[in-house]
């Protein structure tokens, strides 16, 4: 596998103490006067918790800002769905909570894949995150005495959690929308929704543009700025079946990579323990539930593969709780990524439960029994509720049945602790990029790093950047780079719509989730991670001869959006396979099967791999090239996780 | 195991907003309990795709009831028969073998028709921009805990902030009003001290922001709150009356 | 935002105060009706109560003209202010639905509800028939007068009596009177969450008394024209 011999990531760290960092950058960063920011134009992508705060901000500070969404509103990017909370060190609870707490198990959470200096950025400012939240009007959960709740949360021994209901996204998000909405009303920010970015233009080696289609009228758009921030979340969509939203896609994001921004760490990808199982072919997307539920259920499995009894009429004796059995000391509450695989082990060896046999249960019988129905029906009510209406089932008589679904992705493009690509100009914000959780995310620190990155970040950076760079200001879309950069797009869009093949655009990527949920899921083999890559080559050759689009592009056309995704989810999951390939270790999502102590845990190798691993495009069916960002730990141990 | 049904459906198919349209018979003999009614239509469209015609357009994203994308009438009811569900969530368990489903797109003059069963819903956009924000930028928050804000206040305002901006309140409301809407997002603001400072503005350029869109008015029918998949009450309309009232008296 | 504080007439045309004003408007008639069903209650009394009662209204003279002129200008208001929503309503609308059903409880919407304009408007051309049948109808002049304690008054029991008896209006009054019943049903409740007099916690009962108040409104003032009607028979 070809690899780079000289370093040419610069992270860009600033020297210093951990703690000091941040704010010795800010020090000396360079600023933007007031009058000149309203001449900077700054093109947003995605309009989540990250893109979202960084274009309302960026509009405050008087930036002109173009703002640009694939859904009809900006209120509806797919960080709205979390439910748990978002985790900052206030220590309101006065439970010994501090950054560097924060800060260190978020390291150790994501199994010492991340970058140190920013984990700790991000720990320093997430208090900042909830002053604002909280000015902007969230509704945050209340004690009686008016403060704010806070509530515990997976890999942490203090409560910094701060939730509102089960919504805890929804509410995050639509604040930040309602502050993207005063600055549209001031005029500040021009929002675009449902545009699709289709291309990056980079003109003279600076990211300049970008290239849209109106997915309304099918019109392509060139859009010019001074830089451009790309906020457009994850890729877990690429094993089909995840519990993401039916549009979150890898587009961009891969048209970056292929215009020479690296993209680091495709094969770290989250896989939560607790979702509503697949039920038929005709599944759409999977149901996460909270991860609350393992506090009061208890995860267990026929002892005898393929049981046929119901699970009412199992006896005690012939029942395998199989979390608490191999993990005494954490039981039930493992992280995501141990009971993830410890379901299925179970499933693999047949023990697995319901028609399809590829569940769990989640059993409340007990609790039950202990507390009372009405006590459970207070803490999970909602949840219960959603699973009755999903299953048709009542958990409150039978237990749920669960099973592990792809929720979310550590690995993205490759920043520096400017949260600046290889491609000078081009910023990434939030899910999209690599930077925070290593190898495994906790709960609740994804809505952290979005507005992290988007409120209180990025304002400084990208003014470092612009101070500091001597941009063509008379550049326009008349450009060369645009005019290649729409005639690309626009090739590709013909070819989709004219292939006129057998297959549609879905039974594609079924083919490609199957493929990367068997081989690049839970457990990895190099065999496994061989065979997929082959295989994924072969049905991406396939789809450009048999893909079936119909419709034509003139008109809101979403099968031909869904194609367009699918074929780079195809060559997203080819580089998946080989970042996992080249990863001969096992930490945190990451799990090849060949690394694994005596008694079946993940076996970490930070004498070979204590990097980021970030790719670089170099063509069509030419291998990349791996580019090795060392990652050094000055502030903590490296320890492994053990959860016995 | 699952119950293979045959759903029989009447779709209303649209080519563009000027284009004319009509309701179109469609067969789907593999539906079955445990889908969803957007698999349901998924279903029908990899058939339709197969057969070289047009698919049935429809907006929809979380499918987990939360962003609001979704949304059309089934059987004559916003988001269909099953309250506080999205019809994302909405599974063929509540209908039965051999049902014939009328679907048809929110209606309303505010929301023009895209494609199909796809409207423009930006006029909501555009009544939140209007005022329904608290103008704070970025920074200068004071602390978190500074301003206690109590319990009762905040529950009350979190049950008006959960609206997904759907529009069903929108389609259902016999006068296409949308005051569901507009009065949870003040209510919502109204009910907390951050919010309570811009409280009668935000009232009164809401609110004409709602009128200069096309909306009806609300004759009190209450239809909103039964077909909201979060349920949201109308005592949020009087609210924003009583805020509307406050501001002009003022 | 651009909220400015409205002058008084931008805020009356609002939504928000097109509904206050025909919550107001429509509180008063509910008041007028009221009275004006005891009033009509007095003929079952028998004997001159009926025509005394009307002659004390009379009575009031310049009061009574203040008072007419007041409620022709809630009826003005309260119908043109309807009539109008109406009207903004059909154009909000854009398509019309081929299926149309209401999800049911917690929904208010009844037919009650979706026939307010047609109750409205019928009740609109009800009343101008009513009053040139008799508050502008025949009167001492055309003999239509009765000698109650020495004074000659204006008899309007012989009036009613006469115009009850033929079944036209003994059966069409009361059909009209139905409507206002239905009218009533939604329009009270209606007014309260216009005015913002609603709370969750009295909501139910609020909404019974609207129920409640068009049934005995209904009932109240149907009782004479059949009373009458039948009691021919005897």
């Amino acid at each position: 596998m070809p690899r780079a011999t000289q370093p040419v990531l610069n992270a860009k760290v600033p020297a210093g103490r951990l703690q000091d960092k941040w704010d010795a950058y800010k020090d000396v960063v360079g600023l933007v006067s007031p009058a000149n920011k309203r001449k900077h134009t700054i093109l947003v992508v995605g309009t989540g918790l990250a893109g979202g705060s960084a274009a309302a901000t960026l509009g405050g500070l008087g930036y002109k800002v173009k703002s640009f969404c694939i859904q009809d509103s900006a209120r509806r990017a797919h960080s709205i769905a979390a439910q748990g909370g978002i985790n900052a060190a206030k220590n309101y609870p006065n439970d010994g909570d501090t950054i560097w707490r924060l800060f260190y198990d978020t390291i150790k959470g994501g199994d010492y894949r991340a970058r140190e200096a920013n984990v700790y950025r991000l720990a320093q400012v997430s208090g900042n995150i909830i002053d604002q939240a909280v000015a902007q009007g969230v509704p945050f959960a209340r004690e009686y005495g008016g403060l704010l709740a806070n509530r515990s949360f997976g890999g942490a021994q203090v409560a910094r959690t701060f939730y509102a209901r089960g919504q805890t996204g929804q509410q995050l998000l639509l604040g930040t929308y309602q502050a993207l909405s005063h600055q549209i009303a001031t005029g500040n920010v021009t929002m675009l929704p449902r545009r699709e970015m289709l291309d990056l233009v980079v003109a003279d080696g600076h990211a300049r543009g970008i290239i849209t289609r109106d997915l309304v009228t099918g019109q392509l758009e060139r859009h010019v700025g001074d830089a451009v921030l790309l906020c457009t979340g994850g890729y877990g969509n690429a094993y089909y079946l995840s519990t993401n939203a039916k549009n979150s896609n890898v587009t961009a994001a891969w048209r970056c990579y292929k215009r020479g921004a690296y993209f680091a760490n495709p094969c770290f990808t989250q896989i939560h323990p607790t979702c509503i199982p697949v039920s038929g072919s005709y599944q759409s997307k999977l149901t996460l539930m909270s991860e609350s539920l393992r506090n009061d259920g208890r995860v267990w499995v026929p002892k005898d593969t393929g049981d046929p009894r119901p699970p009412s009429q199992i006896p005690e004796a012939d029942r395998d709780y199989y979390l608490e059995r191999r993990y005494p000391a954490f039981g039930n509450l493992v992280p995501r990524d141990v009971a993830s695989r410890a379901a299925k082990k179970e499933c693999d060896a047949g023990r697995g439960v319901g028609t399809t046999r590829l569940a769990v249960y989640l059993d409340f019988a007990q609790a039950i029994r202990r507390l009372g129905e009405q006590a459970i029906r207070e803490r999970y009510g909602n949840l219960f509720e959603m699973y009755a209406r999903i299953t048709g089932e009542n958990p409150y008589a039978v237990p749920m049945r669960i099973y592990p679904a792809v929720h979310y992705t550590m690995g993205g493009l490759w920043v520096d602790y400017e949260l600046q690509t290889t491609v000078p100009g081009l910023f990434v914000l939030g899910e999209a990029n690599f930077s925070d959780h290593g190898a495994n995310r906790l709960g609740a620190s994804a809505l952290m790093q979005g507005l992290a990155d988007g409120y209180f970040v990025i304002p400084y950076t990208l003014g470092a950047y612009l101070s500091g760079t001597a941009l063509n200001g008379r550049l326009t879309t008349s450009h060369d780079a645009f005019a290649q950069a729409e005639h690309a797009s626009n090739k590709r869009l013909r070819t989709l719509l004219s292939t006129q093949g057998d297959k549609t655009a879905t039974e594609f990527h079924r083919e490609l989730g199957q493929l990367l949920w068997n081989h690049v899921g839970m457990a990895r083999t190099r065999e496994g991670l061989e065979s997929a890559a082959k295989a994924i080559a072969a049905l991406r050759h396939q789809f450009w001869e048999r893909i079936r689009v119909p419709g034509e592009n003139g008109t809101y056309n979403k099968y031909l959006e869904f194609a367009g995704r699918i074929a780079d989810f195809m060559e997203l999951g080819e580089l998946m396979a080989r970042d996992a390939l080249a990863r001969e270790e096992s930490c945190g999502g990451h799990f090849r099967e060949e690394h694994q102590t005596a008694d079946g845990e993940a076996l970490r190798n930070d004498e070979d791999f204590a990097h980021a691993s970030a790719w670089a495009y170099t063509g069509n069916d030419q291998a990349p090239v791996e580019h090795r960002e060392p990652l050094t730990f000055e502030n903590v141990q490296l320890s492994s996780r053990s959860y016995k | 195991m699952a119950k293979s049904m045959t759903i029989y459906l009447r779709v209303w198919r649209q080519a563009g907003p000027e284009a004319p349209g009509r309701l179109v018979d469609y067969t789907v003999a593999d539906a079955n309990e445990h889908m969803s009614f957007l698999e349901l239509l998924d279903v029908l469209n990899e058939q339709l795709i197969h057969r070289g015609e047009d698919p049935v357009e429809f907006d929809n994203d979380c499918r987990e009831g939360i962003c609001g994308s979704c949304g059309v009438m089934v059987g004559g009811i916003a988001h269909g028969p099953q309250q506080r569900t999205a019809v994302c969530q909405l599974h063929m368990r509540a209908f039965k073998d051999g049902d014939r489903i009328v679907v048809e797109p929110f209606r309303a003059k505010a929301f023009p028709i895209v494609k199909d069963l796809v409207v423009d819903r930006s006029a909501f956009d555009r009544i939140i921009a209007a005022g329904g924000y608290v103008s704070t930028t970025t920074g200068g928050a004071p602390d978190a805990n500074a301003l206690p804000v109590s319990k009762e206040a905040a529950d009350e305002a979190m049950d008006y902030a959960a609206c997904i901006g759907c529009g069903a309140c929108v389609a259902a409301c016999p006068n296409a009003s949308a005051s569901l809407f507009t009065a949870a997002k003040i209510a919502h603001l109204a009910l907390l001290p951050q919010g309570s400072i811009e409280a009668p503005q935000r009232a009164v350029a809401m609110v004409d922001q709602m009128t200069a869109e096309g909306f009806g008015d609300c004759s009190n029918h209450a239809e909103c709150e039964a077909v909201c998949p979060k349920g949201i009450s109308v005592h949020g309309i009087t609210r924003m009356r009583r805020e509307y009232i406050k501001a002009v008296l003022r | 935002m651009s909220g400015r504080n409205n002058s008084i007439w931008q805020a009356l045309v609002s939504p928000v105060g097109r509904k206050v004003l025909t919550g107001l408007t429509g509180l008063g008639l509910v008041l007028f009706v009221i009275v004006h069903m005891l009033g009509n209650l007095t003929y079952l009394q028998g004997g001159d109560a009926y025509n005394l009662y009307a002659h004390k209204l009379a009575s009031y003279g310049v009061l009574l003209y203040m008072l007419e002129i007041g409620l022709a200008a809630f009826f003005a208001v309260h119908a043109y202010i309807g009539i109008n929503i109406y009207l903004r309503k059909r154009r909000a609308r854009g398509g019309r639905y081929n299926t149309y059903k209401t999800a049911g409880k917690p929904s208010r919407q009844s037919w009650a509800s979706r026939t307010m304009i047609l109750s409205g408007v019928v009740l609109l051309v009800f009343l101008v028939l009513h009053l040139m049948h008799f508050k502008f109808g025949p009167g001492v002049a055309e003999g239509y007068v009765v000698a109650v304690d020495g004074a000659e008054i204006r008899d309007l029991r012989r009036l009613m009596t006469e115009k009850f008896q033929s079944p036209l209006y003994a059966f069409g009054y009361p059909a009209v009177i139905v409507l206002l019943g239905f009218h009533l049903r939604h329009g009270f409740w209606s007014a309260l969450q216009s005015l913002s007099f609603t709370s969750p916690r009295w909501n139910a009962v609020l909404y019974a008394l609207g129920a409640a108040i068009g049934l005995i409104v209904g009932t109240g003032f149907i009782i004479v024209p059949l009373w009458i009607y039948f009691s021919q028979f005897n």
